[in-house]
């Protein structure tokens, strides 16, 4: 393939989102199938999806603890995998077209889109850390 | 009802919030949002949670098919992002500091009124396209695709500037509920910078994913992201996004318009009676 073409950026852009998706959508579908095997669909889960009065932190969503469910393979974590994937994919785009405007020689939409990279990360990793934005 | 009913209802619910998304370039928050919350008594935090999984879904779900086959204008996509992410950073900061009640009746009105313009388009196929110049010429926001029939529709974009204000605007709503970022995309291309109704949709979709991306990690890091509820939400979805964007392709600019006007109607309805619900 050809970068410089600019027929490959839509081949390029148009395969990462599907890969992402696919990839994302298998590893639900498998926390999904081992969640109902262990019949957890019937106990955790209607107390979370039922009760108003959960507490909003109810869910541990750290780094460690999903990668300790990941280990011991709590469909919980799986799930929260294949989302996590699931968000990364519109990222993994934009990061992908820099290069892809870059190989066309683009200057104009290297910058365009790589201030648009710069303001996604900066929303996704940095704001929920902004004391009061957990409003 | 059990655990298990809840998630097959949101399984064959999301298909349908993914097809009609996929279409219209809304990503199906409105279908998904009041089927949990006034269904189903889910928490509304959750059902945000969902929503913002439904949207980056119906996104790249459905774009994968749009881009490849070039109906999704890149550059006017990649453009726009710059005042959608800066818009979603500006929501959130919004959210932090006062009452979204107020505002969401505002941009509820706003999408009432846009109904107009819009139905006075109704029967439009393919607008008049106006000349490439000035800073559309600069941005090189242009495009050529193949229309259901075969024809091959050039056009050029127009109004830059206002197009990226009501975009600005679209991620501001998005960062300040989670939700109704694409209606005000999708009005931006449609109403300010003339594209063809379905290079508007698609166009949005390609972009709705990364406006839900910038605000997804503060609902992530709040726990409102529930697996549970997440799990039949994602896979059903993503089956709809495959589905409708296969009838995209298939359909005339003209049916995407309407069936764009019933669910902006139907959106801004279901915010202006959020917003009430707030404020009461």
């Amino acid at each position: 393939m050809n970068l410089r073409d600019p027929e490959s950026m839509n081949l390029v852009i148009g395969r990462v989102l599907r890969y992402g998706v696919l990839i994302s959508g298998i590893i639900i579908l498998l926390g999904t199938i081992s969640l109902a095997a262990s019949s957890g669909l019937s106990d955790t889960a209607g107390v979370l999806v039922y009760n108003e009065n959960v507490p909003h932190d109810g869910l541990d969503v750290s780094l460690a603890s999903i990668l300790h469910g990941l280990v011991t393979l709590s469909a919980f974590s799986w799930i929260e995998l294949g989302v996590i994937v699931l968000i990364a994919t519109p990222v993994a785009r934009v990061i992908i077209s820099v290069f892809l405007f870059a190989a066309e020689r683009d200057r104009l939409y290297v910058l365009v889109t790589a201030v648009v990279l710069i303001l996604l990360l900066f929303s996704m990793l940095v704001t929920p850390f902004i004391p009061g934005f957990h409003a | 009802m059990f655990i298990v009913e809840f998630v097959l209802l949101m399984f064959l619910v999301s298909i349908l919030a993914g097809i009609f998304g996929s279409i219209v370039g809304l990503g199906g928050g409105v279908v998904v949002i009041p089927v949990l919350t006034i269904l189903l008594g889910v928490n509304i935090h959750f059902a945000i949670g969902a929503s913002i999984v439904a949207i980056i879904g119906t996104s790249s779900g459905s774009a994968s098919t749009y881009v490849r086959d070039k109906v999704t204008n890149l550059r006017v996509g990649m453009f726009l992002e710059l005042a959608s992410t800066s818009g979603a950073i500006t929501g959130a900061a919004i959210a932090a500091y006062t009452n979204s009640g107020a505002l969401e009746a505002i941009f509820g009105s706003i999408l009432l009124v846009s109904l107009v313009p819009m139905v006075m388009k109704i029967g439009e196929d393919i607008p008049k396209s106006p000349e490439l110049k000035g800073l559309s010429r600069d941005l090189g926001l242009t495009g050529t695709y193949t229309e259901s029939d075969g024809r091959t529709i050039k056009y050029n974009a127009t109004r830059p500037v206002e197009g990226l204000a009501g975009t600005a605007v679209a991620g501001v709503l998005s960062g300040l509920l989670g939700i109704g970022g694409g209606a005000f995309k999708v009005l931006s291309m449609d109403l300010a910078m003339k594209l063809p109704m379905k290079v508007s949709t698609t166009t949005s979709n390609f972009m709705i994913g990364v406006t839900a991306a910038a605000s997804a990690g503060i609902y992530f890091a709040r726990g409102d992201v529930d697996p549970v509820i997440v799990a039949p939400v994602a896979i059903g979805i993503l089956i709809g996004a495959a589905v409708g964007a296969r009838i995209l392709l298939r359909s005339r600019n003209t049916t995407v318009r309407k069936t764009f006007a019933v669910i902006l109607a139907i959106a801004a309805v279901e915010m202006i009676l959020s917003a009430l619900g707030v404020s009461v």
